[in-house]
């Protein structure tokens, strides 16, 4: 298995704020996923499965309070980022397919919209985003290399200025000469598209559109005309695309196809053929063009790249590559040292959050010097981002807020519990019965919020210990063409520009994926026109349109039947293993686990009472929640009474005080009521967390209606397999 | 197993058609079964197969197109568009014949016989239209005079003292009688729990509806039945005064379930009445109805999707595709030998709880214009062995007998 963590999970703690008290959600869950594995979370409604795969996405409902715990994504605690950063993360990186597939479309807009929608929006703010950084990153490097190389040296630094301008300067020339090639290499794949599809319903005698849509081919393909793209049989399809429109009234009026559609295909062939070549280093070209003062040599694009690059290189980028450099090293030293100086600032002043009664002006001036120290030593010109200590300000903060809003709240429960009490006791003297008791006063702990603000300070010290540890094994000329790489990409990143056009060929080519068929009539239609299979694939389609790392599958086939079920199963089963994704896949059948899961967790009363591989689960099961779980659901075989779970989940605003399933448990013991069983280790890779395991416990066998299903199943195996 | 063989419900026929603009779908078409005292009977198919319309159908939800559903041997609902498609053919039959013919007195001869089958089948859409109004009519009339031959010598011998109380009995039994419908005989319990309880009606409410609709008055009487439902499916006598709102999901499916068989039902639809429930819970209403089924003899149509607890529970199967039922065997036959190729892709689609297992598992792909040409002959239901039937043509029919052996 692969063992590269793409997200953990620590000791997340979610409550609720509800008018009748706290509603515990998920009470502290530890759970890791790898790249490319699924682990299914399993339980009954009211679990906190779902609560769990929401917070992950960070779209807990507003009455939720997030108590503790982090949940890692990418070296960033999404629990702590700021909503303009989890903007970049949900959809893109973690996508996720809800249980209800009419309730996640919007009934009034067509699929096609829905499908392009976030395509073409994250498109007009990535140029943007794009602009913004190659400028900020530019002027950040100039600065550098001026510090670097020329600390006292005016004529030096103002020499590196100009480099930097000029680099700036055939950076627009290649972002002119890119556009330019952009644009017609696109009409050329959209002509293409379009003519593909007019040739094809052409030959099944429909002629929908058909003077519109050849008017535009006639266009686009005349746009496509360019020096790298159509040059060479630009003649020959000027005059082809001439003769389209006396082709089509010919055939208009004989009312017989064959000659358009020739002249069509041999147009859509020129166009084809185009979109092959090879295409030309516009970087080189532009700092060639700019600076050179001569025409570009006569030569076929390959040969033609070689010479731009050396030239490129000879002139220009090998020399700022090395002072490019000098400038990281620089930057990199001085933050190393500024993190040194940050660290013992750190230790000397955390004194202020260790007191017995903090003082909030205290508080907030010194979380003001800290973050100041700490934001000075950030490497700004590390391509990878330390969101450690960009966050550390805002997660400080936070913490600092949530001690003393605690206080505050505090004394207002002891003051309502107190009032309460009297009013309850005083009718209690009366002799009445109140039909209500008095809710115990939820006071967080202050020692606890305490010790989250140090241990705040505390990581960070550790982060930047561990930061000038691994500080000899940079790859500094690595890092230097990664930058200009960067550089090169944002500006890029600039022209690139998503049209509708191109939205809707990746659409369809997408609705095909997951397996709609005619996804041209499809795309115009509305959601309602789907059946819930369809409007499921259509979801699957959405979440995916962004290429996520991650897929949260929040009981995708509970409201579909069992073919249904099954294609939908292999579809996300096929798109893990074409796209290597990790999947979180919620749900309460447990034969869909048994179909998709890699590992399982067993959730109950919002906590994980067992963890384990699939094998582990349905073959050696451990805690009597999973034996309950897998007893009380018949299978084709099955003919005795069913082992139903007596009674409903506890209430979790009085979550009880041992284990949680004790009172529903037929093997429960006495310990069962009075302590939390911890987590027991079985296998290296099985926990569970259930008191039949300690070494004192009675020896019980899983219930006769599991094992007798194990054995059965061993047995049609191997019918199976004899067949 | 019920051993007797005392049918039921039977339904021929049903076709049920709803308009859609101007064309019409075709929710339910030629479905025929009949349901034997005491058995459960499964429906399954894919959403959208039309389950739900056939069950809906027989409660008299709908006005059924065409087709006859037969309730205790009496008709309870019946469709005209058969005769009406019988009349327009045999009109055109005609048409041609007499056009063909050139004896005058041959002519005449052919159009009385056009004439008297016109008449027969109108004297059919009237027997149709009048048994779907008025099936109850009858009955009612039938207990109302049960109710008077039991009543009418009591009164006459009775003394005077006695005479006041009697009187009040047999007025109220009376009552009562003139109101009782066949059809409440046959109780549904719906899929979603949440949507088919009123939340504005306390559980007491619900559930006596019934018996307040068929005219019963006495309070105490009513009481007494809610609390005894509410024992029997597991709930206690607290729960009468509550709202709906105030339970779990399963309590609330066990509601349903007592609304449903207070009206001492024969025959109770129960239309997914565990999908929307987790799986624990599940199991938990899943014994409640076998259960009650053992202990008042009921009888089950029971609607599913989720074919294990189909397998589990019911004694025979049918499975429907688009508006068709293509097999209906027992259920122990249907999952061994399954025969139409429906069936068995629906059978491949199940997930059992075993990794080792699933991972082996190929689903069936079922698609209809691969696995049939009925260009030449045309399907219908027919008999391979005693019990199974399959929706097949006569080719078709040839190799599945073969494919048994």
């Amino acid at each position: 298995m692969n063992t590269e963590k793409k997200l953990s999970v620590k000791n997340l703690t979610i409550s609720f704020r509800t008018s009748n008290g706290k509603v515990q959600a998920v009470r502290g869950i530890d759970f890791d996923l790898y790249k490319g594995e699924t682990l299914a979370i399993v339980g009954e409604s009211g679990s906190g499965k779902s609560v769990t795969s929401k917070a992950i996405l960070g779209i807990l409902a507003g009455n939720s309070i997030v108590e503790g715990g982090e949940i890692i994504y990418d070296g960033k605690d999404l629990l702590k980022i700021s909503e303009d950063d989890f903007h970049k993360i949900r959809g893109d990186k973690i996508a996720m397919i809800f249980q209800d597939p009419m309730s996640s479309l919007n009934p009034i807009v067509r699929i096609g919209r829905q499908l392009t929608e976030a395509m073409i929006l994250k498109g007009k703010a990535r140029q943007k985003e794009s602009r913004k950084n190659f400028n900020d990153k530019l002027g950040l490097l100039c600065e550098n290399m001026k510090k670097a190389l020329a600390p006292n040296d005016p004529e030096k630094a103002k020499e590196i200025e100009l480099k930097c301008k000029q680099f700036d300067k055939f950076e627009y020339k290649h972002l002119d000469l890119e556009k330019e090639y952009n644009l017609a290499h696109e009409a050329a794949s959209e002509a293409v598209f379009d003519l593909e599809n007019l040739i094809f319903e052409l030959s099944k005698n429909s002629k929908r559109d058909l003077n519109y849509r050849i008017n535009n081919d006639k266009k686009l393909a005349l746009k496509s005309i360019q020096k790298y793209v159509v040059n060479e049989r630009a003649e020959e399809l000027k005059t082809l695309v001439s003769t389209i429109s006396s082709e089509y009234s010919k055939s208009k009026k004989s009312d017989d196809f064959t000659g358009l559609m020739d002249v069509l295909t041999k147009v859509k062939d020129i166009l084809s053929e185009a979109l092959t070549f090879t295409q030309p280093n516009f970087f080189s070209m532009g700092y060639y063009l700019t600076y050179s003062n001569q025409e570009l040599p006569d030569m076929n694009v390959e040969e033609l790249n070689a010479f731009l690059r050396k030239y490129l290189d000879d002139n220009f980028m090998l020399e700022f590559i090395k002072e490019e450099k000098e400038a990281i090293i620089y930057s990199a030293n001085e933050s190393y040292r500024e993190k040194e100086e940050a660290i013992t600032f750190l230790r000397n002043n955390m004194d202020v959050f260790k007191k017995d009664n903090l003082n909030k002006a205290e508080c907030i001036a010194a979380w003001k010097s800290l973050s100041k120290e700490v934001r000075e030593g950030i490497d700004k010109l590390e391509l990878v981002k330390d969101s450690f200590a960009y966050t550390f300000s805002s997660g400080l903060k936070t913490e600092i807020d949530a001690y003393f809003t605690a206080i505050v709240k505090n004394e207002k429960e002891t003051k309502r519990f107190n009032r309460d009490t009297v009013k309850y006791n005083k009718l209690k003297e009366k002799g009445k019965d109140p039909d209500w008791k008095v809710i115990p006063a939820a006071i967080s702990d202050l020692e606890l919020k305490k010790y989250n603000i140090v241990h705040q300070v505390e990581r960070l010290c550790e982060h930047y210990e561990n930061k000038i540890k691994t500080r000899d094994s940079r790859d500094y000329d690595a890092e230097a063409i990664a930058m200009i790489d960067y550089l090169k990409e944002q500006a890029s990143g600039v022209v690139t520009k998503v049209t509708p056009t191109m939205a809707k060929n990746k659409a369809i080519k997408l609705m095909e994926e997951v397996g709609i068929p005619e996804p041209r009539k499809r795309y115009r239609q509305y959601p309602f026109e789907f059946s819930g299979g369809m409007r499921q694939r259509i979801v699957i389609a959405i979440a995916l349109a962004a290429n996520p790392d991650i897929l949260i599958c929040d009981e995708p086939t509970t409201a579909l039947d069992v073919t249904i079920q099954s294609q939908i199963l292999e579809l996300i089963n096929d798109f893990k293993k074409r796209r290597d994704l990790s999947v979180i896949f919620i749900t309460h059948d447990l034969g869909v686990v048994a179909n998709m899961a890699d590992r399982v967790a067993v959730m109950y009363a919002g906590k994980i009472v067992e963890y384990g591989t699939s094998d582990d689960i349905f073959y050696h099961a451990a805690h009597p929640y999973t034996w309950a779980l897998l007893s009380s659901m018949p299978d084709l075989d099955t003919n005795e009474k069913l082992d139903a779970i007596p009674g409903t989940p506890p209430n979790m605003i009085y979550p009880p005080v041992g284990d949680a399933f004790a009172q529903r448990n037929k093997y429960a013991m006495k310990i069962d009521f009075e302590r939390q069983p911890p987590m027991f280790k079985i296998t290296d890779t099985h926990y569970a967390a259930t008191w039949l395991l300690h070494p004192d416990a009675p020896k019980i066998d899983p219930p006769k209606a599991i094992t007798d299903r194990i054995e059965r199943m061993r047995r049609r195996r191997g019918e199976n397999n004899a067949e | 197993m019920p051993n007797n063989d005392e049918v039921l419900l039977r339904v021929e026929h049903l076709c049920q058609y709803f308009k859609m603009g101007g064309a019409e779908l075709k929710a339910v078409d030629d479905v025929s079964f009949d349901i034997k005292k005491g058995e459960v009977f499964g429906l399954v198919g894919e959403s959208g197969c039309g389950k739900t319309t056939t069950g809906r159908s027989i409660i008299k939800i709908y006005d059924i197109t065409s087709g006859d559903i037969y309730f205790k041997g009496i008709r309870i609902g019946a469709g005209i568009r058969s005769y009406k498609n019988n009349k327009a053919n045999a009109r055109k039959e005609y048409k041609e014949k007499i056009a063909q013919e050139t004896d005058p007195s041959k002519k005449k001869a052919l159009s009385d016989e056009l004439k008297a089958y016109i008449k027969e089948q109108n004297n059919q859409i009237k027997a149709a239209k009048y048994d779907q109004k008025n099936c109850d009519k009858e009955y009612q009339q039938k207990s109302v005079a049960e109710v008077k031959e039991k009543y009418l010598p009591l009164i006459e011998k009775a003394s005077a003292d006695e005479k006041n109380a009697i009187n009040k009995e047999y007025s109220n039994e009376l009552r009562k009688a003139r109101k009782t419908k066949l059809v409440t005989q046959i109780q549904m319990i719906f899929q979603d729990p949440i949507a088919s309880l009123d939340p504005r009606m306390t559980v007491r409410e619900t559930i006596s509806e019934g018996l307040v609709i068929q005219g019963e008055k006495n309070k105490k009487v009513i009481d007494e039945k809610v609390y005894e439902m509410l024992e029997l499916v597991g709930l206690v006598r607290e729960h009468a005064a509550r709202y709906p709102h105030e339970f779990s999901g399963g309590q609330r499916q066990r509601i349903g379930v007592a609304r449903s068989i207070i009206m001492n039902p024969d025959l109770i639809i129960a239309d997914e009445p565990v999908s929307a429930l987790d799986v624990s819970i599940q199991a938990q209403v899943i014994n409640l109805l076998n259960d009650l089924r053992e202990k008042f003899g009921l009888t089950i149509m029971f609607i599913a999707h989720d074919l294990s607890v189909v397998k589990y529970f019911s004694n025979r199967i049918g499975v429907m595709y688009f508006g068709k039922m293509v097999e209906l065997a027992t259920s122990d036959e249907l999952f061994k030998n399954p025969l139409h190729p429906y069936t068995k892709s629906l059978l491949s689609a199940i997930p059992l709880p075993d990794p080792e297992y699933e991972k082996q598992r190929k689903r069936i792909v079922y698609n209809p214009l691969e696995s049939h040409d009925y260009s030449v002959s045309k399907p219908r239901m027919q008999e391979i062995t005693p019990g199974h039937f399959v929706y097949c043509n006569d080719e078709e029919f040839e190799k599945y007998k073969t494919e048994l052996k």
